[in-house]
């Protein structure tokens, strides 16, 4: 009985130890800030997005806000809303430019029917 | 020997008259003495040191019987049996042995009936204790080899109460059933109603698949706003229906619902809580292709992101398979411990990719349209947990027959997923590992057949290195 206990504590043990290494993605500070829309989305105002350093972020569209978290994988941004969606976002021109692959896949070069371009906002620009 | 026979057994060699038999013989520490299978010539007895006696199966597999010390004696049983030696004998340390021959140990015995009857005794002894030795083996490998219901149990139920215990405290939980006691208030339409309004240009069609599927197939004219995009996308569908001439005349008839999902449903929901009116959704919900003219593109792979690692990974199992094909290896106990720790990589590689993040991976399963909508999330829950637990119960050597039973089931279902896009051809990734990962193709067929045939060979060949009833297993087994 005492041995049955021990090789449960052992598997638990080790889907923790999982779970936390599994949980470590890349530093996401390089691209944590605010970023504006290049151009004006669905002829209204531009959007903006504000990515936290702690991994929770804003998408704000004509005064209405839609949270979302994010991390970062081998260098592309993944955007994860609610409802299961994700948003790949590829950083270009040193972090300053976010290409977002608005059709919830990723493909290369990121569709431009599809793809919404943002530009860093200077901060306390 | 037993401990309790070396007494008896030492005074009965103390008895003998051993200056007068036999030659005294050194052997160094580490010599082999007596070798199992050689014709007997001699019997010994210790006058010092001590000695380990062995049986060594064909394939190298050794099992230490006893150790021997001064005062006690070997090499009987073949001479009195007249067949070949039953075990190895090797000095332990340097040792001081009376080498006897058949010659003097026949005529020891009709002389000393003590001494034949001591033997006599040790040789039952020994037959009662083998017998026992015996059937603990075989009891311990039957129970090896049992796979029962309670190994299913645990491995599942542990899965169901992690999956439902983290989703109580994920930020990113998602219900049970999805929609569950939700009230539909959405007006249905008919087929024959919707083409008339098309025909019309009465109506604004909108798909609310993902975009891939609706790149793939839509009804000519529509518009898609894939509803798991909502948030993001409704100001855009709303600046494209404000633009329509006459929008506020026509209907907006919602299609895209499947079998896992209804998709249409709930867009049509979403719109009429933003205050749209005149939505409704399609009735049947799977007949739009054959009642409307179509659009799209020819169908082609979904593009999808390098693994890393575990992509690569995957392929060992196709190369494994290929080793099966070889008899001797393919029977190979070492080849089911190296498949328990790929597999098991694999599958915790898999399940870590998706566990966090339920809703992705529930979108995922709702992509093949083969679960039930009821199912889906359930599915999306447990499954990565399932991966998980069984994944490490593979590499710890725990149940892992039932493991192997349980990953073969899934590479089953995966099998007849993947073979069912295929044949389907569905824009959609595989999302086994990562969740913007493997295309969906042959060659995933293939890596998952391989880890079906890895499955099957752990079931009928694992025993070492197995955590299981009875103890840790090695390969050198002190009997």
């Amino acid at each position: 009985m005492k041995k049955d206990f021990l090789k449960l504590a052992a598997v638990l043990g080790l889907i923790m130890v999982c779970l936390v290494l599994g949980g470590c993605g890349e530093s996401r500070s390089p691209f944590a800030g605010k970023y504006r829309s290049v151009e004006p989305f669905a002829g209204k105002s531009h959007v903006d997005l504000d990515l936290k350093a702690d991994g929770k972020g804003t998408w704000t569209h004509a005064g209405k806000s839609t949270d979302f978290t994010w991390m970062v994988n081998e260098g592309r941004i993944w955007i994860y809303t609610k409802t299961g969606a994700i948003v790949i976002v590829s950083p270009g021109n040193g972090g300053n430019l976010l290409s977002a692959d608005m059709t919830a896949d990723w493909h290369p070069g990121c569709p431009p029917s599809s793809c919404v371009v943002f530009r860093r906002v200077p901060e306390g620009g | 020997m037993t401990e309790e026979q070396k007494p008896s057994a030492s005074k009965v060699v103390d008895g003998l008259k051993l200056g007068q038999l036999g030659q005294e013989v050194v052997v160094p520490a580490g010599a082999r003495i007596v070798t199992q299978g050689e014709s007997p010539e001699f019997f010994y007895v210790i006058q010092a040191g001590r000695v380990k006696v062995f049986r060594e199966t064909a394939d190298g597999i050794r099992t230490d019987l006893t150790e021997l010390a001064m005062g006690t004696y070997f090499g009987e049983v073949a001479l009195v049996t007249g067949q070949p030696r039953t075990a190895s004998v090797e000095a332990v340390e340097e040792s001081r042995l009376i080498k006897v021959s058949k010659e003097e140990f026949d005529h020891l015995l009709d002389h000393n009936p003590q001494l034949a009857r001591h033997i006599i005794n040790q040789l039952s002894q020994w037959l009662v204790v083998g017998d026992r030795r015996l059937e603990s083996e075989v009891v311990h490998q039957v129970k090896l080899r049992q796979v029962s219901w309670f190994d299913y149990v645990l491995m599942i139920g542990l899965s169901i109460i992690l999956a439902l215990v983290v989703n109580i405290y994920n930020d990113n939980r998602i219900p049970l059933i999805h929609d569950w006691g939700v009230k539909n208030d959405v007006p249905l339409i008919s087929l024959g109603q919707a083409q008339e309004l098309y025909k019309q240009n009465q109506a604004i069609l909108v798909d609310a698949r993902k975009s891939a599927f609706f790149n793939q197939e839509h009804i000519k004219g529509a518009s898609n706003l894939p509803l798991i995009l909502f948030d993001l996308m409704y100001p855009l569908f709303q600046f494209t229906v404000e633009q329509t001439q006459g929008a506020k005349d026509k209907t907006i008839i919602v299609y895209g619902g499947t079998f896992s999902r209804r998709f249409d449903l709930e867009l049509a929901r979403l719109l009429k809580h933003k205050g749209m009116q005149k939505v409704v959704a399609l009735q049947d919900y799977r007949g739009w292709p054959k009642a409307f003219p179509l659009g799209g593109q020819a169908p082609k792979e979904a593009a999808s992101l390098p693994l890393g690692l575990p992509g690569y990974v995957e392929w060992v199992p196709v190369g494994i398979f290929l080793l099966i094909l070889i008899p001797p290896i393919r029977r190979s106990p070492y080849l089911a411990v190296v498949g328990r720790v790929i597999l098991g990589f694999i599958f915790i590689s898999f399940a870590l990719s998706k566990i966090m993040r339920p809703a992705v991976f529930a979108l995922n399963v709702v992509d093949y349209g083969m679960m039930p909508s009821w199912g889906v999330n359930l599915w999306a829950l447990v499954l990565p947990w399932a991966e998980l637990v069984v994944g490490l119960f593979l590499i710890l050597g725990i149940r892992t027959r039932a493991a192997a039973t349980l990953i073969g089931a899934m590479n089953i279902i995966f099998i007849v997923g993947l073979v069912d896009a295929i044949f389907h051809h569905l824009p959609i990734n595989c999302g086994c590992v990562g969740e913007v990962g493997e295309p969906v193709n042959w060659w995933k067929v293939t890596k998952n057949v391989g880890m079906l045939v890895m499955c099957i060979q752990i079931f009928l060949y694992d025993r070492f290195l197995v955590l299981d009833r009875g103890g840790f297993i090695l390969r050198d087994r002190k009997i």
